[in-house]
């Protein structure tokens, strides 16, 4: 296996810097002086050298996003610093590693991207089921204090209690002000009226970590990583059938089947490769055909998928596809807010026309009433959730259409019972408060 | 501190006091037993200068704030992709029959609370088992008699 | 120079149509005659959230369909609605297909069957049928919000509009979402009811038959029904309204926006009180007192016996007022007591300084305030509700609201109203001075005492505001028509008024009059005494004769609310007697005195001693404001004693919303009514060693209430305060101690 540059983990040795003296001794915090020594503008332009884009999902250029905040002399309102750290979709768990492993990396990322927006404020929103990651903040962050690091920035460590959606940027805004984590219309953009109507950049935490060694390297060095339109590197989670599930720093640009059998070992117990979803549960699957796509944003799109947050979950031939599809639906349906009609009452009728199909009381009527509900879902909402479930389930029933086909002929579920996700109890299984008859997948 | 009080602290935290909802009813949580009881909904929104019921929209709308009474020990099952590719329904099945209890439910003696739980960020290290909100990572089936005989001693 | 506010372009459908810059997409689709099918979208709530997905259209240059009610417009936009657009067309279609998964579609047994923007819109845009073939989400219902208020769970869509009123108009925040996704539902916390003044609106928002009123479930169909527009006389603010009418009965009140008005709100009190016409203790023939009490007489012999009684007490009549009259009710009393009996000492309820039309402004003006200050005793939604809402308006698009009140931001004691208005007038410093800079400054007195408003006049006089047409001032009377009343009584004769002793005949005009303990201790001393009421319980032991009056809602005529406004009171339903200009026009003949005998002629007679020769038709569906008039130094204010200084609290006592014989008659109003409380400060509470919730005897001078303490971290120390109906006779000092 080659050696890949570590960015983002460099220094660690595979373990964690938890202290500051250890991570100021190896050269932490230079990067921040160099950046504060700068104009604020001239980060900006290093971030848009670099060539970095966001890691949360969405993929859109940092420096850019940051440029849209309005000066202070144009806008006289504080300005705001929000990161991210609500990671929480099903494939990804790489800012978590982060945090457990190079707080200071990230917490000097953040002091840098708020001398970029000139914002004196740094809110880290942080999902509530990670509370060992949050006490290695909120102790990292102790520690800069005590040692005079912050320069005047307030940073406060905001805890979620459990909503998926305050992931969506103007939900976890919503949120950090203390409301229920509902997506807010856009325009305004975050970037003119976020956090409590202020200019506010939201970012994701490894991108936020990875600003760091940018400014450390240099833009235009960072950007000779990884590919075109995916410059630098990327922590890839890779869970499922294989053998060595974990996170990858890895260039962008590798390819599936070097993620998958050169580094994460391959599917385990001589299974076979069935799909792969490549960024998250809310991308569309690919097929065991696809193994040679490289892992970078456009081969991705090429591929009729998307690179998401790099959450690449491995299936093999154990799995139908139909209770992957009620699995992923029911995820959303438990996940939608309520806001917006499509997704509140799309994803749970999706997921209940999959379990008719599934336990085999389906016709081909009910497949296609199936694909229209996605249709009807689809760029429809308010915010991407409710897309997401469109976009995963159309992609199984597009990939896998024999195996949903199989169902509704057979009358029952072609693996008689031995899928791998046979019989899995989801909570929105659990949470219904209505008395429905409940098809388990 | 009383919760009141360490809710005032909680405040001046944020430059609007509204944020403080979210660790307020954390913190008045824990104070309750683990639950949000109507009077300790009422006590932060006095303390806060809400109304009750601004504050129930905001607790029921989040899966950790718990509105009903739960165990004294709290095991929550991640069932997403991931773990249910690992396992995690025959993880879940496990503590079901030790604990004699099924899923979404709470032991007759308060003990226990057992849940499924949505996707906990540890899919690399899948099953993900959350005891009160503590995560044991790489879970399988046959560790579960270990982890209730663990919980029942401590 | 440009004239105006600078013109987009933009083409819908096949249209072309030019608004100004910043135009929301939904009404410049409406500018250009096409409707885009809205639920959840209510420009009245605040900025619109895009929730239900019904206005989606197709926008150039946006591959995605875009939700309507959320953009403005911009120059060159190229709209396509669902008349132009299959795309748009479908998305409609794919929104109302998922709004009707879980809807009962019960609508033959459904209030809103018939006035429905589901049933209109699933009409129009709908799917013919439904592909949903899963259980309907089904749950208990109705679940009752209060006592006024019932929530069909199943019927509704989760617009948002009903919480959205409750958290973002109201402020209230008692209604809320609950829940998340497709388990979210509207709810209250522990199934406390919805107690805010304001919670009738949420059955008028809501679009589909989730929030239904109580008084009116299960009680007509849209298309047996009439609405009549006529204004409310709950308060002073005049909010107009719609009377709905079957078969000669109010089955409704629904809000009518007058923009400058109300807005199209209506609090509890407006919506609600309907149902006293229809009182069991309604008096619809005359009773007189004879050796054996009250016996009903007809209206012949009434008539008669009340030319008797006031033929042998002329000279010593005095006549009490509730303020609610009509101006016509009150001017023709004025014929009739002053130019035929030569009566003119009357009682007038507190009214509003005339001094104040110099700083005259639409109650809308609030909204554009930049900064409001509040002088008085009284919470402001205790005497004009909709006025708290213009001014939670005003705070939310950015106003400074400063309220110098016992409950206030600037805390101040009781009666202390005209000092701080004399301090702010001299004051060169802090409010003083933004008072003075500001263009949109507001001021408001709300409470008793000073001058009927004449205080506040002099601080705006002081301020400048005369010549700064977004600066005002206004006074928040009890009444509904005090000024009305005071006008029509004064221009009936060209007299002084003479104060007689003893007081020979008294005549007692309307519900709140016959109420008032004032003219109730005035009664005492009256050898006879004349009640007009609705209502026996009010005048039954007291009054020798009394003569049956109508409602509101059974009146045609006029009323002048606090911004000075004239609008007019039609008559929704007939009422069960004589229209009171019926009979005082005949009685009024018989001492010479001729006046018309409805309310067309007697307007007439007025509008040319009071209105300016204002016509009937100039008052409109909505009636204008009328000019500023020219400042006039109003009488000077006499220095009040100033309180005892004592250990004791001070009383303060107020008149609450929901309070006085109409309100008293609707059992389903009583949770609104106020709760048996005595509120203290925390630091008087605190030495006293009460807690809240605590039960508490309130004492003075030999009488005593026993109450509950309500510990209000607002109200100043050394006060208590107490709505009227619980204080009793309590004195000004009282003292509370834990009973």
């Amino acid at each position: 296996m080659p050696e890949y540059p570590q960015i983002v983990f460099a220094g660690t040795d595979g373990g964690a810097v938890l202290d500051l003296d250890a991570y100021i001794e190896s050269g932490g915090f230079s990067a921040l002086r160099k950046a504060r020594a700068m104009p604020p503008d001239d980060v900006i332009a290093e971030l848009d050298a670099s060539g970095l884009r966001g890691r949360g999902g969405a993929f859109f250029p940092t420096g850019r996003k940051w440029s849209f905040v309005p000066k202070p002399d144009q806008l006289a309102k504080p300005h705001y610093l929000v990161v991210n750290a609500d990671e929480s979709e099903p494939g990804s768990f790489k800012d978590r590693e982060i945090m457990l492993r190079v707080p200071f990396r990230f917490l000097e990322g953040c002091l840098i991207a708020a001398h970029g927006i000139q914002s004196q404020h740094v809110f880290v929103y942080i999902r509530g089921e990670y509370e060992r990651e949050f006490e290695i903040l909120r102790d990292s962050l102790a520690a800069m204090h005590k040692a005079d690091l912050l320069g005047g920035v307030t940073v406060v460590i905001h805890r979620g209690a459990g909503a998926y959606i305050c992931g969506e940027e103007t939900a976890l805004l919503e949120s950090l002000e203390g409301k229920r984590g509902l997506p807010r219309t856009k325009p305004p953009f975050p970037a003119i009226a976020g956090l409590y109507a202020a200019p506010t950049a939201v970012n994701n935490v490894e991108s936020i970590t990875t600003v760091t060694p940018v400014l450390e390297m240099g833009g235009a060095e960072y950007a000779k990583l990884g590919v075109e339109n995916s410059t630098g590197t990327r922590v890839f989670s890779l869970s499922g059938d294989v053998v060595s599930p974990g996170n990858y720093e890895l260039p962008h640009g590798i390819s599936l089947r070097e993620l998958i059998y050169d580094i994460g070992g391959g599917v385990p117990n001589g299974r076979s490769l069935k799909a792969v979803i490549p960024g998250g549960s809310s991308t569309s699957v690919l097929t065991a055909d696809d193994i040679d796509t490289a892992m970078d944003f456009t081969s991705l799109v090429e591929a009729g998928s998307s690179i998401g947050s790099a959450g690449v979950i491995v299936i093999d031939d154990r799995c139908c596809m139909v209770q992957l599809g009620i699995r992923v639906s029911q995820f959303y349906e438990h996940e939608s807010c309520g806001k917006c009609t499509p997704c509140r009452v799309g994803t749970k009728w999706v997921t209940q026309i999959l379990q008719k199909i599934e336990v085999g009381r389906a016709s081909q009527a009910d497949l296609d009433v199936l694909l229209s509900v996605c249709d009807r879902i689809l760029g429809k909402c308010l915010c991407p959730l409710g897309d997401s479930d469109a976009i995963a389930v159309l992609s199984y029933v597009d990939r896998f259409r024999d195996e949903y086909r199989a169902h509704i002929d057979l009358g029952r579920c072609p693996f008689d019972g031995e899928s791998s996700l046979e019989g899995i109890v989801a909570p929105s299984a659990i949470h219904e408060h209505h008395g429905h008859e409940t098809v388990r997948a | 501190m009383t919760v009141t009080a360490e809710i005032q602290k909680l405040r001046k935290r944020y430059p609007d006091a509204l944020s403080a909802v979210m660790p307020a009813l954390q913190l008045a949580q824990a104070d309750n037993g683990g639950w949000l009881s109507p009077d300790a909904i009422r006590e932060v929104a006095d303390a806060l200068d809400l109304t009750p019921a601004y504050c129930l929209s905001i607790a029921s709308f989040y899966d950790q704030y718990y509105l009903e009474p739960v165990g004294r020990r709290r095991i929550e099952v991640c069932t997403n992709v991931s773990c249910g590719l690992a396992g995690a329904q025959q993880v879940l099945e496990a503590f079901e029959r030790e604990l004699g209890i099924s899923a979404g439910t709470t032991a007759e003696d308060g003990a226990y609370t057992l849940g499924t739980i949505e996707c906990l960020g540890g899919c690399g290290w899948a099953t993900v088992v959350a005891i009160d909100n503590r995560h044991r990572l790489r879970v399988q089936a046959h560790d579960v008699p270990g982890i209730v005989e663990e919980l029942r001693g401590a | 120079m440009s004239s105006g506010p600078e013109l987009v372009s933009v083409t819908v459908d096949d249209r072309q149509v030019a608004v100004p810059k910043g135009t929301g997409l939904v009404e410049t689709a409406l500018a250009a005659g096409i409707e885009i099918p809205v639920f959840c979208y209510e420009p009245r709530l605040g900025p619109p959230v895009g929730a239900c997905r019904m206005c989606l259209v197709e926008i150039e240059g946006m591959p995605k369909l875009q939700a309507g009610c959320t953009l403005t417009v911009t120059e060159g936009m190229v709209i396509s609605t669902s008349a132009t657009s299959a795309k748009a067309a479908e998305g409609q279609e794919a929104t109302l297909e998922f709004i009707l998964v879980n809807h009962p579609l019960d609508c033959p047994v459904c209030d809103k069957g018939g006035e429905c923007p589901l049933q209109d819109l699933t009409f129009r845009y709908g799917p013919g049928n439904t592909r949903m073939s899963f259980a309907k989400i089904t749950v208990d219902k109705p679940i009752p919000v209060s006592p006024l208020i019932a929530l069909d769970r199943e019927r509704c869509i989760l617009c948002y509009r009903c919480t959205r009123f409750s958290e973002d108009v109201a402020e209230d925040g008692l209604l809320i979402a609950r829940n998340r996704g497709a388990h979210t539902e509207i709810a209250t916390f522990a199934d406390e009811p919805y107690r805010s003044p304001f919670s009738g609106n949420v059955v008028e928002l809501c679009p589909v038959g989730a929030l239904t009123s109580t008084l009116y479930r299960f009680d007509a169909r849209p298309w047996e029904i009439q609405n009549v527009p006529t204004v409310c006389t709950g308060c002073a603010v005049g909010c107009n309204t719609s009377a709905t009418i079957r078969e000669g009965k109010v089955e409704r009140i629904l809000s009518r926006n007058h923009p400058e008005v109300d807005r199209g709100w209506l609090c509890d009190k407006g919506r609600y009180s309907y149902p006293h016409l229809c009182a069991e203790d309604r008096i619809t023939t005359p009773l007189r007192r004879g050796p054996k009490g009250l016996a009903e007489i007809t209206w012949d012999e009434a008539l008669d016996e009340a030319e008797t009684m006031l033929r042998g007490s002329a000279g010593s009549i005095v006549t009490a007022f509730s303020g609610s009259e009509t101006t016509e009710i009150a001017y023709a009393l004025g014929r009739l007591l002053r130019a035929g009996l030569d009566a003119h000492s009357a009682v007038l309820p507190e009214s509003t300084s005339d001094v104040l039309e110099a700083f005259r402004l639409p109650l809308s003006g609030l909204a554009e305030a930049e900064i409001v200050v509040v002088v008085g005793d009284d919470p402001v939604v205790e005497r004009a509700p909709i006025v708290d809402l213009w001014i939670k308006e005003a705070r939310r698009r950015g106003a400074e609201v400063v309220v110098c009140s016992p409950t206030g931001s600037v805390p101040t004691a009781p009666g202390a109203g005209a000092k701080t208005c004399r301090e702010l007038a001299s004051s060169r410093g802090g409010l003083g001075t933004k008072l003075r800079s500001s263009e949109r400054a507001v001021l408001i007195w709300s409470g008793p005492g000073g001058g009927g408003g004449a205080r506040i006049a002099e601080l705006a006089h002081e301020l400048g505001f005369e010549s700064k047409p977004g600066c005002g001032a206004f006074h928040l009377a009890a009444a509904a028509n005090p000024r009305g009343v005071a006008l029509g009584w004064a221009v009936a004769a060209d007299a002084d008024e003479t104060n007689p002793e003893p007081i020979e005949l008294l005549v007692v005009s309307g519900d709140e009059a016959a109420s008032n303990p004032d003219v109730r201790a005035l009664a005492e001393q009256a050898s006879r005494v004349i009640v007009l009421t609705m209502f026996h319980e009010l005048a039954g032991g007291w009054a020798d004769l009394i003569l049956p009056s109508t409602g509101a809602l059974e009146r045609d005529g006029t009323s002048m609310n606090l911004e000075g406004r004239v609008q007019r009171l039609r008559r929704a339903v007939p009422p069960p007697c004589p229209d009171e200009l019926a009979w005082i026009s005949k009685l009024a003949s018989r001492f010479a005195v001729d006046l018309p005998p409805h309310f067309p002629g007697v307007f007439a007679e007025l509008a040319t001693e009071l209105f300016r020769d204002l016509a009937l038709d100039d008052l409109g569906p909505h009636a204008p404001l009328p000019t500023r008039q020219a400042y006039v130094a109003p009488e000077p204010a006499t220095t009040p004693a100033p309180p005892e200084e004592a250990e004791a609290l001070r009383l303060h006592r107020y008149r609450p919303l929901f309070s006085g014989p109409a309100v008293e008659r609707v059992p389903e109003l009583g949770f609104q009514r106020p709760l048996r409380d005595v509120e203290l400060s925390p630091a008087d509470a605190a030495t006293r060693g009460i807690s809240n919730g605590d039960a508490v005897v309130v004492r003075s001078n030999g009488t005593s209430a026993t109450l509950h303490a309500r510990v209000n971290k607002r109200l100043i120390q050394g006060v208590v305060r107490i709505a009227d109906e619980h204080a009793g006779d309590l004195h000004p000092a009282v003292d509370v101690v834990k009973a």
